[in-house]
């Protein structure tokens, strides 16, 4: 019996989830530091003028990556929690006819060209962090929004009503049954919100709320091609560095017994 | 009386928004204590409605349904639902929960402590005969369809409930599982004695699970209600004559086991005496032949006249084999062992398969309209029953149950 149940707990439970994961997602960093590696070299190998240098030194470079990292950090944490958050009121039986309006609102969020909608923020708001903190949050509502209200809707009804007939709160039902069931989906919207995020976070410098997208302006504006370059790759690794997480993450947080 | 209802349901009626029909209309009855009342009709009658009122699953609309003495209204609904057992169709386990969480849910929910859940989740495992060392970290999708159900019906039992609502709890499983899953639970039932509502669509299965069964019509009318035994004798109208459908007769076997009924003697004679001994004693007896028995009183044989030649010095291997049930069996068990042995009895033995008595197809006969006759009397006499009012029985379908198609 000993051995069977020994047995048993370990295809069950496999406690190398981590290693496994880590297997399968090992490409994409590996594609990134080659990357990464042949940016540096090449950059490295040029002749870089007076302007060029006052850009691309480690100094400066970590700095733009530290507030776009900020951007997308606090955006995406935001984003969660507001997105998250609403889309399950709006699936409480109560509000459930507010669903199509709200999601109609973060549709013109998205809907809305960025750079449009940070424009029209800075009138309002003036430039600055918050200004394209809001922006962003707006731009990244609705993956997760939608997300959320479909990752909640497709658990099976069956089980909902499983979980209320054997006497769970239904603060119990949502914490242990539907949030669980749609981690999957939501995670995917966040993971689409991230890299969403990453990307418009390009445009922040327009209202002097720093990011990559610095590096991108000045070296079209000043016609520096390292520099833009330099900005743009550093700009779509992050993304896909993000992604990645993402990825591996969701593959962590996915509830046992689906797979 | 009123110490022994369990749940009362008063004039209860569930009308939806935008329905002209009531989905549930008026509807009374009363469920005693530790008895399982089957609840049974054609899909959309509202059984399930009327099952989900009373742990609230549905609002009642009108009416009034108490559990154990309290208007269901009044409680807590999430707390009303810890006190009853409830077991769904598709089993309506968390599949990311393996089966020892599952269980747990509701003694966690009622504050136990973890050792004592442990120990629960392993007692009622037992129970089922799934080895807990073997299935506590399983998830449900590692169980097949008949382990999972089992998984279902502790899990309603985990608190230790005095009710459960089971709708439709086998009905997802093959017949096999089914009919196994129903006994495990029959023989689980006269332990626990807890009180039951049962839905079902299935009239067999309420024939074999119901102490009484209430067969539903339109919006949940109560067609009647009645013991299985008095529903097969005496339905109370064509349509319930038509959903017991054909073989009410047959049906009506499978209540009634062997040692309820008298048996008739045989003669005995042990085999190693002569054919002498067995002439004389069928003439003595008038019967049509003899059972020969061995030294330990175990039927062997009928033996009659026309088997037995002069020249002949043994009864070895003589006459026409027996067929045996035992006291337990049902008497449709009894009959199909009269059929297979083709000479229209059957020996009724003991635990050791020694000799207790005969059953003869005209014993069986009469035994049948004995239990005809008995129940539509009883049920002329009604009195008991101030849920449904007494019923003059349709005489085609009383005659014939069922079978008039």
């Amino acid at each position: 019996m000993r051995t069977t149940a020994s047995r048993d707990a370990e295809t069950l439970a496999p406690p190398s989830r981590w290693r496994t994961v880590l297997r399968s997602h090992s490409a994409m960093p590996v594609v990134l530091a080659v990357v990464l590696l042949a940016m540096y070299l090449w950059v490295n190998s040029l002749q870089l003028d007076e302007i060029e240098r006052r850009v691309l030194n480690p100094d400066t470079l970590l700095r733009m990556l530290g507030q776009h990292l900020k951007l997308t950090a606090v955006t995406t944490v935001i984003v969660v929690i507001v997105a998250v958050g609403a889309g399950i009121l709006l699936t409480r039986p109560a509000l459930r006819w507010l669903a199509p309006a709200a999601t109609g609102l973060a549709n013109i969020g998205q809907a809305t060209p960025a750079i449009g909608l940070l424009v029209l923020l800075t009138i309002w708001l003036g430039i600055g962090f918050t200004t394209a903190l809001i922006g962003l949050v707006a731009y990244a509502l609705l993956p997760v929004l939608q997300n959320t209200i479909v990752g909640l809707n497709q658990v099976d009804r069956k089980l909902i009503e499983a979980g209320h007939g054997i006497g769970m709160s239904p603060l119990a039902v949502l914490t242990r049954v539907e949030l669980p069931l749609a981690v999957p989906v939501i995670l995917a919207g966040v993971r689409t919100a991230l890299v969403l995020t990453v990307g418009v976070a390009t445009l922040a410098t327009f209202i002097n709320a720093g990011g990559l997208g610095g590096l991108i302006v000045t070296g079209i504006k000043l016609q520096r091609t390292p520099v833009l370059v330099t900005g743009a790759v550093l700009t779509a690794a992050l993304a896909l560095l993000l992604d990645w997480l993402g990825g591996v993450i969701t593959e962590l947080f996915r509830p046992r017994g689906l797979d | 009386m009123t110490d022994d209802v369990m749940i009362s349901l008063e004039n209860v009626s569930k009308s939806y928004r935008g329905q002209k029909a009531p989905a549930v209309e008026d509807v009374s009855m009363t469920i005693r204590r530790g008895e399982i009342v089957v609840l049974v009709g054609p899909s959309g009658c509202g059984k399930t409605t009327t099952m989900k009122m009373i742990n609230r699953l549905i609002e009642p609309g009108s009416g009034r349904i108490t559990v154990d003495g309290a208007d269901v209204t009044s409680l807590d609904a999430t707390e009303l639902r810890r006190r009853i057992g409830y077991v769904i169709q598709q089993v309506g386990l968390f599949p990311h929960m393996s089966v020892a969480t599952n269980v747990g849910l509701v003694p966690k929910m009622l504050g136990w402590d973890r050792r004592r859940i442990d120990a629960r989740v392993d007692e009622l495992l037992d129970l089922v005969g799934l080895e807990p060392g073997q299935f506590r970290n399983r998830l449900p999708r590692q169980l097949s369809g008949g382990q999972q159900q089992r998984v279902g019906v502790i899990r309603a039992l985990a608190a230790d409930p005095p009710v459960m609502l089971m709708d439709e709890p086998f009905g997802a499983t093959d017949p096999l599982t089914r009919d196994r899953l129903q006994n495990e639970f029959l023989r689980l039932q006269e332990k626990l004695q807890k009180t039951i509502v049962f839905v079902t669509h299935d009239f067999d299965e309420a024939i074999k699970m119901g102490t009484r069964i209430a067969v539903l019509g339109e919006q949940s009318r109560i067609l009647q209600f009645d013991t299985p035994e008095r529903l097969l004798a005496a339905p109370a109208d064509t349509t319930v004559a038509q959903f017991i459908g054909a073989g009410a007769s047959l049906k009506q076997l499978n209540l009634r086991r062997v040692e309820a009924i008298e048996y008739d003697e045989a003669q005995l004679v042990r085999s190693d005496e002569s054919p002498a001994t067995v002439l004389r004693r069928l003439d003595e007896s008038g019967d049509w032949a003899v059972l020969t028995v061995d030294g330990e009183q175990r039927p062997l044989r009928w033996v009659g006249p026309r088997d037995l030649s002069p020249d002949q010095s043994n009864l070895d291997g003589v006459g026409l084999p027996v067929t045996t049930v035992e006291a337990r069996a049902t008497l449709h068990d009894a009959l199909d062992a009269m059929l297979t042995s083709s000479c229209g009895a059957t020996v009724v033995v003991d635990d050791a398969g020694r000799y207790r008595g005969v059953v003869g197809i005209d014993r069986l006969m009469r035994v049948i309209s004995e239990m005809r006759e008995t129940e539509r009397s009883r049920d002329r006499g009604v009195t008991e029953a101030p849920y449904r009012p007494p019923v003059t029985p349709n005489l085609d379908a009383a005659t014939n149950p069922g079978g008039s198609r």
